[in-house]
Formats: C-alpha cells, sequence, structure tokens
C-alpha cells in the first residue's frame, strides 16, 4: 500500500467508516496475538495441553462450593505428585508441573507433606459428608416413594435425585461445611507461593474461562487457536489470491487460447462442490508423512479458492484492456507484459484486497468444519477442535467450550465482514450499501 | 430456443469431461494409492494386488477413465464399496439421495421464500431502522460458524425441548419414515435439520436479495413508473419484483447443487443417512470406489443444474438466447 494509495477517494471513504476502522483494530489485536505465539512462542502447544484445574469447570460466574472444594482437591494432588518424586528430583518435578508459574512455599519438605496430608484428611471429611448427605437422601426419598407406591422408576430417580441434591444444598450451605471449606482453602494456599505480577496475571488467565473435560485451560486453547485461524487465513487467501488473480488477469489480457483454458479450468474446479473438494483432498493426505501438518489443509484451499478472485479479475481484466490508457501503453511501444503488470494488475489491487478479505472468512469457516470432521488441523487446538470436543460437553449442559471457540471466531469474522462491506463500498462502484 | 440448449449442452461437455479427468487423478496419483491407503502400512501385498486388480487400478489410467466416464453416464457403478462388503456403490447411492432431498429441497424452497420477503421489506425501507436491524441480524447471522447452529439448534431444539414439552417433538438423531408414516416421520427426523439450514442460510440469502433489489430500484424504468404516477408499493412490488426474477432464479439455480452438498453436516450431525453422510463415512473408512462415485455424481448434479439455469435465462430473458 503506497501513501498514493491512501490518498485515493476509495481509500479516505474507508477510513471515514468509524465501524470499519474499529474492525481493522481488532483483526489488529488478533494479528498481535497471533504473531506473539507463532513467532514468540507466548503459548506453546504444551500449554494447550496442560492441565490447569479440576475438568470440565467452568471458572466464569459465582464460584459454586462444590467447584471450590474440587479446586482444592486438584491443588493438593498436584503438590502431592511433585512431593512424591525422589528427593533430587522435587525441583524439576514443580517446574515440570502444570502452572509452572505458581511455585510451592519454601517451606521444608517434610512440613509440606504434614501439610499436604492434613489437607487431605480435611478434604476426606467434607467430601464424605457431602457423599454421605447426598446418598442417604437420595434412598432416603427412595424408600418414602416405594411406601407411597409410586414405581415409575424414571420419575422415582428424578425425584430422588432433586432430593439428593437440595440436601447436598442444604449441606454445603451451612456455616460448619463452610468455615471447614475456608480452613482447607486456607491450607492449600499456604502451601504454594503468593503469586504476584506477570506470573499472576498468566495464572488468572489460564483459569479465566474454565478447564475441558481434560481438565485442560479453555481460553489457553482459544487463544492458541488464533494463530492457528490466522496462519491458515492469510496463507491460503494470500497465495489464492495473488495465483487466481494473475491467471485471471493474464487469461483476459491475452485472451485466445490461455483464455479458454483458464476458463475451462476454473469452470471445472468450480463445478466440485468446495466442501466435497476440501474433504476430497484431505482424504489424499491421509497416511503420508504431511498428515499432521498443516499442508493438506493448505493445499485444498487453495486449490478451491483462486476460483473467485480469478473469475472476478477476469471480468474486471476484459474491460481494463480497452480503455485509452492500456491503448497509450500499448502506441508508446511497452510490451504487452510489462502493461499487464505495471498498468493493468495495479487497477484491480481493490478486487484483490476484497476478496482477501472474503477468502480469509472462508478459510476460517472451512478450517472450522474441516477440523470438526477431523480432517484438518491435527495435534493441536484450533476452534474446529474445539468445538468438536464440546459436543460432548454440551449434553451434559456444558457451555464455556463452545462459547469460547464460538465468541472468539465470530469476533475475527464478524470484523472480516464489516471490512470487507466497507472495502466494497469504498472502492466497488457496482457493489449495494 | 433448442438451438440454444443444444449449444449449452455440447458447451459443457469438456467441462465434464475435465472434473471427471480432475477427480480421477486426484484420487490415483500424489501422496499415496488408494489400495494402500485403505488397507494400511501392513498390508500382505497379495492383498493389495488383488484388491487393485478388482477395481481396475492396474489397468492404464486411460482404460480407466473410459470405463468411469462410461459408468458414470450409464449411472451403473457395479463396484463393490470396500467399507461395507456386499453392497454396490449403485445400491448405495439408490438408498442415499432420499433423505437428502428429504431435507435439502424444504430447506431451499422455505429459504428462498423467506429471504425474497426479508429482501423486499429491507430494500423498501432502505436506510430506515427495520432495513438496518435486519442487516446487522444478517451480518451477525453470517459470522456464526454452522456447527455452532447445529449443536446449540440439537440442544435446545431436540434436547431441552423434550425436557419443557416433555414428549419428544424432535428426534436428537436418527431417520426413520416406516415406523409412524411418512409425515410424522419427517417432522420428527428431519425438520429440525431443515429448521437449523434455513436459519444458516438466512443471513447469506437476504443481504444477497436486498442488494438485487436496491440495485433494482435505482434503474431508469423505476423513475419512468414513479413520474408516471404507479405508487410506491406497486412500483416495489409489481415492476421492481419482476425484473428482479433474474438474478433471482440464479440464485436460486445456483444453489441447487449446493442441496446435496450443503446437508453434510447436517446429516453427519443429526445421523441421517443421506448422500453426504455416506460420502464422509466413505472417506473416514478410506472406501475408495464409494469417495470417486459419489463426487463425480455431485459434479454431474453440478453441471446439470448450471444447463438447468442457463434454460431457465433464457426463457425468462429472450436476449440471453442471441449471445
Amino acid at each position: 500500500m503506497t501513501p498514493k494509495f491512501l490518498r485515493s477517494r476509495g481509500a479516505k471513504k474507508f477510513f471515514k467508516s468509524r465501524l470499519a476502522t474499529f474492525s481493522l483494530f481488532v483483526i489488529g489485536i488478533y494479528t498481535a496475538i497471533g504473531i506473539a505465539v507463532l513467532f514468540f512462542d507466548a503459548i506453546t502447544v504444551d500449554d494447550t495441553l496442560q492441565r490447569v484445574g479440576p475438568d470440565s469447570t467452568p471458572m466464569i460466574g459465582e464460584q459454586k462450593i462444590e467447584k471450590r472444594l474440587r479446586d482444592a482437591d486438584f491443588h493438593l494432588a498436584r503438590l502431592e505428585s511433585a512431593l512424591n518424586k525422589k528427593e533430587e528430583d522435587v525441583e524439576n518435578a514443580i517446574a515440570n508441573l502444570a502452572l509452572a508459574e505458581r511455585g510451592i512455599s519454601d517451606k521444608p519438605r517434610e512440613e509440606l507433606k504434614s501439610e499436604v496430608a492434613r489437607g487431605w484428611e480435611l478434604y476426606d471429611e467434607l467430601a464424605t459428608q457431602k457423599d454421605d448427605a447426598e446418598f442417604d437422601a437420595f434412598d432416603g426419598k427412595k424408600k418414602e416413594l416405594k411406601e407411597q407406591g409410586i414405581d415409575d422408576n424414571e420419575q422415582v430417580q428424578k425425584l430422588a435425585g432433586n432430593a439428593a441434591d437440595e440436601a447436598v444444598e442444604a449441606l454445603v450451605t451451612s456455616e460448619d461445611f463452610v468455615g471447614s471449606l475456608e480452613e482447607l482453602e486456607g491450607i492449600v494456599a499456604a502451601l504454594y507461593r503468593p503469586l504476584t505480577g506477570w506470573d499472576a496475571t498468566m495464572y488468572n488467565l489460564r483459569r479465566s474461562i474454565g478447564t475441558d473435560r481434560q481438565g485442560r485451560s479453555i481460553s489457553i486453547r482459544a487463544l492458541f487457536s488464533i494463530k492457528i485461524a490466522l496462519q491458515i487465513g492469510v496463507v491460503s487467501a494470500l497465495i489464492s489470491v495473488i495465483f487466481g488473480s494473475l491467471l485471471g488477469a493474464a487469461a483476459a489480457f491475452y485472451g485466445g487460447l490461455i483464455d479458454h483454458l483458464v476458463v475451462w479450468l476454473y469452470s471445472t474446479f468450480s463445478s466440485i462442490p468446495s466442501l466435497i473438494f476440501l474433504i476430497v483432498i484431505s482424504y489424499r493426505f491421509t497416511g503420508t508423512q504431511w498428515e499432521s501438518s498443516l499442508l493438506p489443509v493448505y493445499v485444498a484451499f487453495c486449490l478451491t479458492f483462486w476460483i473467485g478472485p480469478c473469475r472476478i479479475v477476469r471480468g474486471e481484466v476484459l474491460k481494463i484492456k480497452e480503455l485509452e490508457y492500456v491503448q497509450a501503453a500499448t502506441a508508446v511501444g511497452f510490451g504487452k507484459f510489462y502493461i499487464l503488470l505495471k498498468h493493468v494488475v495495479p487497477n484491480t489491487m481493490h478486487l484483490m484486497f476484497i476478496n482477501f478479505s472474503l477468502l480469509f472468512i472462508g478459510a476460517i469457516k472451512s478450517e472450522v468444519i474441516l477440523s470438526f470432521l477431523g480432517l484438518g488441523v491435527k495435534n493441536q487446538p484450533s476452534w474446529g477442535i474445539m468445538i468438536r470436543d464440546s459436543g460432548p460437553e454440551v449434553v451434559n449442559g456444558f457451555f464455556p467450550q463452545l462459547g469460547a471457540a464460538t465468541v472468539f471466531m465470530f469476533i475475527l469474522v464478524i470484523s472480516f465482514n464489516v471490512l470487507s462491506d466497507a472495502l466494497q463500498d469504498a472502492f466497488d462502484p457496482k457493489h449495494v450499501s | 430456443m433448442w438451438n440454444y440448449i443444444v449449444r449449452r449442452l455440447l458447451y459443457n461437455i469438456p467441462v465434464y469431461l475435465g472434473i471427471i479427468l480432475i477427480l480421477m487423478a486426484l484420487l490415483r496419483f500424489g501422496a499415496a494409492d488408494p489400495a494402500y491407503t485403505f488397507l494400511g502400512k501392513n498390508a500382505d501385498p497379495g492383498d493389495l494386488e488383488k484388491i487393485r486388480h478388482q477395481l481396475g487400478l492396474d489397468k492404464p489410467f486411460f482404460v480407466q477413465y473410459v470405463q468411469f466416464l462410461w459408468e458414470v453416464l450409464t449411472l451403473n457403478f457395479e463396484q463393490e464399496s470396500w467399507g461395507r462388503p456386499g453392497r454396490t456403490v449403485g445400491e448405495m447411492l439408490s438408498t442415499a439421495y432420499i433423505p437428502t432431498l428429504l431435507i435439502t429441497v424444504p430447506g431451499l424452497m422455505i429459504t428462498a421464500t423467506i429471504s425474497i420477503c426479508v429482501g423486499l421489506i429491507s430494500a423498501f425501507n432502505r436506510g430506515r431502522l427495520a432495513d438496518r436491524t435486519l442487516m446487522v441480524l444478517a451480518v451477525v447471522g453470517m459470522s456464526v460458524s454452522f456447527l455452532v447452529y447445529i449443536i446449540v439448534g440439537q440442544y435446545y431444539g431436540a434436547f431441552q425441548l423434550k425436557e419443557w414439552v416433555g414428549t419428544e417433538i424432535f428426534a436428537i438423531e436418527g431417520f426413520d419414515l416406516e415406523e409412524n408414516g411418512f409425515i410424522a416421520g419427517w417432522l420428527t427426523y428431519c425438520a429440525l435439520p431443515v429448521i437449523i439450514s434455513v436459519i444458516v442460510a438466512m443471513g447469506y440469502d437476504t443481504r444477497f436479495y436486498r442488494a438485487v433489489m436496491v440495485e433494482e430500484s435505482s434503474k431508469d424504468y423505476m423513475v419512468t413508473a414513479k413520474a408516471k404516477g404507479a405508487g410506491r408499493r406497486k412500483v416495489m412490488f409489481v415492476h421492481m419484483l419482476k425484473n428482479a426474477m433474474i438474478p433471482i432464479i440464479t440464485r436460486v439455480m445456483t444453489t441447487l447443487p449446493f442441496l446435496i452438498v450443503g446437508s453434510v453436516l447436517l446429516e453427519y450431525y443429526f445421523n441421517i443417512p443421506g448422500m453426504g453422510n455416506r460420502l464422509l463415512g466413505a472417506i473416514f473408512d478410506k472406501d475408495f470406489p464409494v469417495i470417486q462415485a459419489f463426487t463425480a455424481i455431485f459434479a454431474v448434479v453440478f453441471i446439470l443444474s448450471n444447463i438447468l439455469t442457463d434454460v431457465l435465462y433464457a426463457l425468462v430473458d429472450p436476449r440471453v438466447r442471441l449471445q
């Protein structure tokens, strides 16, 4: 983008739109996160695999007492696993633990061990209390229902379950229970070094949204997926736009056999529905050494996405090549190739930008679908994989993972949608706003 | 007219030959060969040979090409599926297209009707609050992943609805038209996927139809009609709608081939035994004959609908025939 381009009427119109500038800003933030992950390893694949808390626990919203209990359990278990290592390994083991930034306090080892034991005792007591209350209420209600003569199994289960829930609720909100829990949390907190500064930020970030079924951090996975989405979007949209537009421009400009060939090529490629084509290409890569890389996704996207820009640029160049300035350039004696690159292609730039933006959206959405089907990204998280993983969670009424993936993707896609609308408004005279 | 149709048909022959060529080459050359992909690393060489011979993969490419072209032309797929031994590809094809059409045809009709209406309303109120709200909704709707609609739709539409109402209105998954008769079966198993597909497609279609109408409304004949004193409503719904029919037909027709494909995810998620679901199953089983035949059929349908679009175009707008 030259300054001249920025001074053009279209660019002025574009930057006048506040929404478009804002969407550019949002895309900028995403890109910054993507670059931090890609080049500076701000988040590694290992980070996305670590356990950061008890499984399937949302951390947003009110912290229920049961959740606090499970969290205490998680922290005790985490420390115990480190303490059970051989003497010289303890420092190492702690450094390699999940949530590495949360160090263990400097107390002597024996003291830590006894504290952990005390913590477990208290935890066991609380957990037993809770379980007992639950079972007693469940069985009691069941017996009561039997005496009343209600036999319908489903109904009995439901009513007894409700009774058990009520009993647990009554227990966990009782003062004794909460007091013991606070004591337990105090023990757990004393076992760890207090968090400050950057460590605290990272720790809170990891645990900000919640954990999935394997106790992995949802927020970290969603943030890491930004990198995947941007990588796939930029690579495939860029290659297809450049390749497609150059092919289209050349076809229209030279005409004749090249034009026929290109038209045949794109009508052929566009006759295979793109989703089917994507699926088939991903299938072709199974069993090869590139299977777990992103290469199949790139190939599949580039092979299907070049058609759009090719068709549009060809149409535009057909018009441009009749214009006077092209004739003038020919009259001056420039070669055909020079005119094509210097005078024709730059005048299709706006179409390339618009198409890049549109293809970017297409790439992100298709990546999610392919990954969901198990044919796209492998061995690392992506929004599609998060959505796939959240399928069984949703059945149990657990939404944070689905929500996080959706929201992260939604913000990026809607920014690009707004951006491409604004680009079309500003640069494409045919577009209707 | 006939002259025109024949020309379109002839024009599409090289495209069609090209598609089959690209598909077959794509499935055979490059990465690993299909028999190897199917049997895996530790396959017995004898088995590999046998399976290649069975499908004619050991013949020269040109012979395979002609043979396969003939199969597609006669719609006679005799090969046995690798993933489901004992069933031929043709059999699978003939049972798979019905469920697909049961989802996609109603989906397409409902989507087209609603989104044309919404587009008209939006264009009629251009720039006003109603128009802006509708367009913002359309962009928001377009920005949410298809998968989210499916997952959330299934959770609330089938799973939670059953809890609230007490009886099963929409099935969570599956497909069975025999049990309760056709209509009840369709309502239980297909209605929810259709609703979801309509919601998903609405955003794109509404925006498109609105753009078409807005563009039409700035044309000269509209000014003339207004100058002659025709009412705003009459101009909008009589003069403009007629002329907007051409892009509308094109849009509806170009979505026709996606009728078969568009429901891949819906079929997969709701476990409906349609074409898309079968193709995905074949991909997971590395079932080469099914993949090849199904993709070829998709391409045929695509081209046929292209020709049909051209013909309809010529019917609506006689100028097209002369080009």
